[in-house]
This record gives C-alpha cells, structure tokens and sequence, in this order.
C-alpha cells in the first residue's frame, strides 16, 4: 500500500515566514514537499474560518506561520492572530479534531532551517493520524 | 421578586416622557406557558406587562432589530429612546453592544429586573404536555415553582424546571440599568457548567462522534443566530456569495462549519443567555459550545464580557504575555 502523504495548507506571512521558506529553498535546505504554501500579508490576516475552509476542501492539516512577537511588519498583527488562533484550535479540539492539525509557529526571515524542521515535524504528526475526513466537503463539482 | 403593580407603573412614567419612543416588555401570551413580547407605545399599552420566571425571551434583541429607513426630504431622524425591560444577561447582552458601538447607550432607557432564574420553556412543556389554557407560574420563597393547571395546583422544585444557564449564571443582577424594580438579588455558589468537563475528558473519537450526532441533524435553519442579540451583523458571513463561507447544501461537512463559525463568532461576547439553545428546533446543545469558549478566554485571557461599556473587544486588543505554549 501507499503511504498516506498528506496535504498541509501553510499560511505563510509576507514579512518573515514566507521570506524564512524562501531562505530554506534557496540555501538547499531538504523538507517534505507536502505543505502548500499560500502568502498571506500578514497572520493577522488569517481569517479563523480560512482554518476551518482549508480543513473542508480537503488538506490534512494547517499551518500557519508568523513574525516572533514584536517583530510584525504591521506592529501588532501577530499578537492578534495569537489570540485568534489559540481559541479556533481549542474550540476545534473540543468538536473532534485532532489538535495536531492546526499547527501555529513563529518563523523570522533569517531561519530557514528552523523552517524546514517545522514542517518536518507537522508532516510527521499528521502522518500519524491520518486523513482528515470528519468535516471535508463532499459534493465537490 | 418583582411587583408587578410597581413595573407598569414605572413603565407608565416612562412611556409618559416625551423623549421615549417605545418599551419593550413581556405580555401574557396565548397558550400554554407562551409568553409574548409586548411593544407599549402608550400609558395604556403598559397596562398588560407582566414578569414571571417564565419570561426567558432576550428582549435585547429588540433594540437592534429596529429597521430604519432612509429619510425624506425635510423629515427629521426620531431621536427618541427606546425602552427595554432587562434582566441580568439581557443587561450584559446591552454592554457589550454598546461596547462594540452597535448602540448608544443614550438612546436607551434600560430597566433592570434582578433575575432568580427562568424556567426552561423545553423542560415545563415535557412536564405538563400539551397545555391548551393559558397558565401562571409564580414562584414562592422556598426555591418552588407553584403552577395552577385546571384548578389543580402543583408545586416543582426550583432545580428541576430552572434553565442550565442560569443554575451556572454569575450576573443575575443587571450590571446596567436606569431603573433597578426591586431589590438585587444575593449571589450564592453557583453551579459549573458540568457538561463541558465530562466531554473534555473524552478522547477525540468520542468528541466527534457526539457532535457529529448532533450536527448531522442540523437543519440550519438560523433561529440560533435570530434569536441571539449578539448577532446583528448587517451581513452575515454565511449569507455572503462572494466569498461563499458555508455552501447552502444542509450536510455534515456545512453544517459543522456553520456551528463552528457561530460560536466563534461569539467568542468574548457571547453573555450566556442561553436564547440560541431554548429555539433551536432540533435540540442541539449551542450552550455548550459557548460555555466552553467563554471558559478558555477567561482562563487565557482572563476577559469577562458584557462587563463594562468601555473595555476593548477581546479580539481588538491583546496582551504581550498571552499564551502561548501551543507554538511550535
């Protein structure tokens, strides 16, 4: 049999985590190819029911990525998509679904390595439970 | 307990300024332990308010639902108020309004009642099923409800009639008010809200299978996102066509979406009325979902709301320690 290769939505910020996954691809840094990189202007950007979408269209998992604190271009957004962020993921542990789908991290523009581990890492977890089939989307034409 | 001659004669007082539009209150209903909203326009109107723990609806409600057209040439916008009979959530439901700017709180005259708890319409009408007469219920100083069917009187502990909301209820007495009817209720050791602590304990599998139960019945009808005061938004995310939020077919993948999008929405501004779950048709149990949530802000964050007119939205603002040990 195959082995389930599953499919990760990163929701990457312009300034620092999209800029920290460039880095990785552009220093030759290995990591699984699995997530899907989709640039945002900023975490607090993320609308919490981009989660949720994501989840129904058929990805095993989320990752969303960020500047450290006190490093968001736009000052604060990151502080706001932490707070957003961590009600959606309980709130979604608390209906059913597994907690390691909805993965947050903070990636700056200098660590490319730290990227690729953090995508090693949410690859590796999601492997391990499996498709997510509670809420996808059925009747897709 | 509230005098009832006393509330229509506050009532009367009020619609008898020149500066009040309307009240909204409770009236008598048609059958069974129906009990309607009533809108006095004048002294007179007033006359037939009422206030019994059977008043459950959430009148504030009302004070967003007013439609207001656009103006004529030459006519003047009515700046008068509007009048709400309010009880503990209600109050709470008005502040966090008011905070998020949805009202002003000088366009209000508010009018407290101190809440012992309503009945849960659900759980009266399973007792006492298919009741054609109009019925009272009062409620004596012993924690009792005295109900009087066909000349025949029956007297049920409080416990067992009393909503799941308010046995947990923290803020009976109305935090805003221009005029208090009676005086404010003690506030004893409440309940916890039990439910959410026996599901968090389960393991995921368990979880899902007991909303999907739930979920997989959902008709998505709305009456939860109607009935709540909080939910006012001019256009709601799951009736926008671009960007489609939620699909409009009713399956378990929409309809999970749709119960998760409205208790998130509620997320630091839902005040636990407890509305949402009395109408929804197929029993769904939304408190829950709330409740959980209103828990986790108050642990992480420590945010309370319907408190205090002038706080920030929980999601406006936010604190450099926040937690977050769920980072990689």
């Amino acid at each position: 049999m195959e082995e389930f290769e599953p499919n990760i939505i990163g929701f990457l910020c312009n300034w620092c985590s999209y800029a920290g996954a460039d880095l990785a691809g552009t220093s030759r840094i290995q990591y699984p190819p699995n997530v899907k990189i989709i640039k945002v202007m900023c975490s607090g950007r993320i609308n919490p029911m981009y989660v949720v979408n994501a989840l129904q269209q058929g990805a095993d998992g989320v990752l969303i990525g960020g500047c450290h604190p006190g490093d968001c271009h736009y000052s604060r957004g990151n502080y706001l998509a932490r707070r957003r962020i961590a009600v959606m993921k309980r709130l979604l542990e608390y209906i059913g679904i597994e907690p390691e789908r909805v993965r947050m991290t903070w990636v700056s523009a200098a660590e490319g390595r730290k990227f690729a581990e953090v995508v090693e890492e949410v690859t590796e977890d999601i492997k391990k439970i499996g498709p997510m089939k509670k809420i996808r989307r059925e009747n897709v034409w | 307990m509230v005098d009832l001659k006393n509330l229509i004669e506050i009532t009367k007082k009020i619609i008898s300024r020149e500066d009040v539009k309307y009240i909204v209150g409770y009236k008598k209903g048609t059958y069974g332990f129906q009990i309607m909203p009533a809108f006095a326009y004048t002294p007179e109107d007033a006359e037939e308010f009422i206030y019994s723990p059977l008043c459950s609806k959430n009148l504030a409600v009302y004070t967003i639902l007013e439609e207001k057209l656009p103006l004529k040439r030459g006519e003047e916008e009515d700046k008068r108020k509007i009048g709400v009979v309010v009880k503990g959530c209600d109050s709470r439901a008005v502040v966090q309004i008011i905070q998020e700017k949805g009202l002003k709180r000088e366009d209000l005259v508010l009018i407290g009642i101190p809440c012992r708890g309503v009945i849960e319409p659900k759980k009266i009408e399973k007792m006492f099923p298919n009741q054609t007469d109009l019925i009272e219920v009062i409620e004596n100083d012993n924690s009792e409800y005295i109900i009087n069917i066909g000349g025949k009187t029956h007297k049920v502990p409080k416990n067992e009639l009393l909503s799941d909301v308010c046995k947990s209820c923290e803020f009976p007495n109305p935090p805003l008010y221009d005029v208090l009817l009676g005086e404010e209720v003690e506030i004893t050791e409440t309940e916890e809200f039990s439910k959410i602590n026996e599901l968090d304990e389960k393991p995921t599998e368990d979880k899902w299978e007991y909303w999907k139960e739930h979920f997989e019945r959902c008709i998505r009808c709305y009456a939860c996102r109607e009935a709540c005061p909080l939910c006012y938004c001019k256009e709601c995310m799951a009736d926008t066509l671009n960007p489609q939020w939620i699909r409009r077919s009713v399956n378990l993948s929409e309809n999970t979406a749709w119960n998760i999008m409205r208790a998130y929405h509620l997320a630091g501004r839902c005040i636990s009325c407890g509305e949402c779950e009395r109408v929804c048709p197929v029993n769904i149990p939304l408190m829950e979902l709330n409740k959980k949530i209103e828990r986790d802000v108050k642990k992480m964050f420590d945010y309370t709301s319907g408190l205090d007119e002038e706080e920030k939205p929980l999601f406006g603002m936010f604190k450099p320690d926040d937690p977050e040990d769920f980072i990689l």
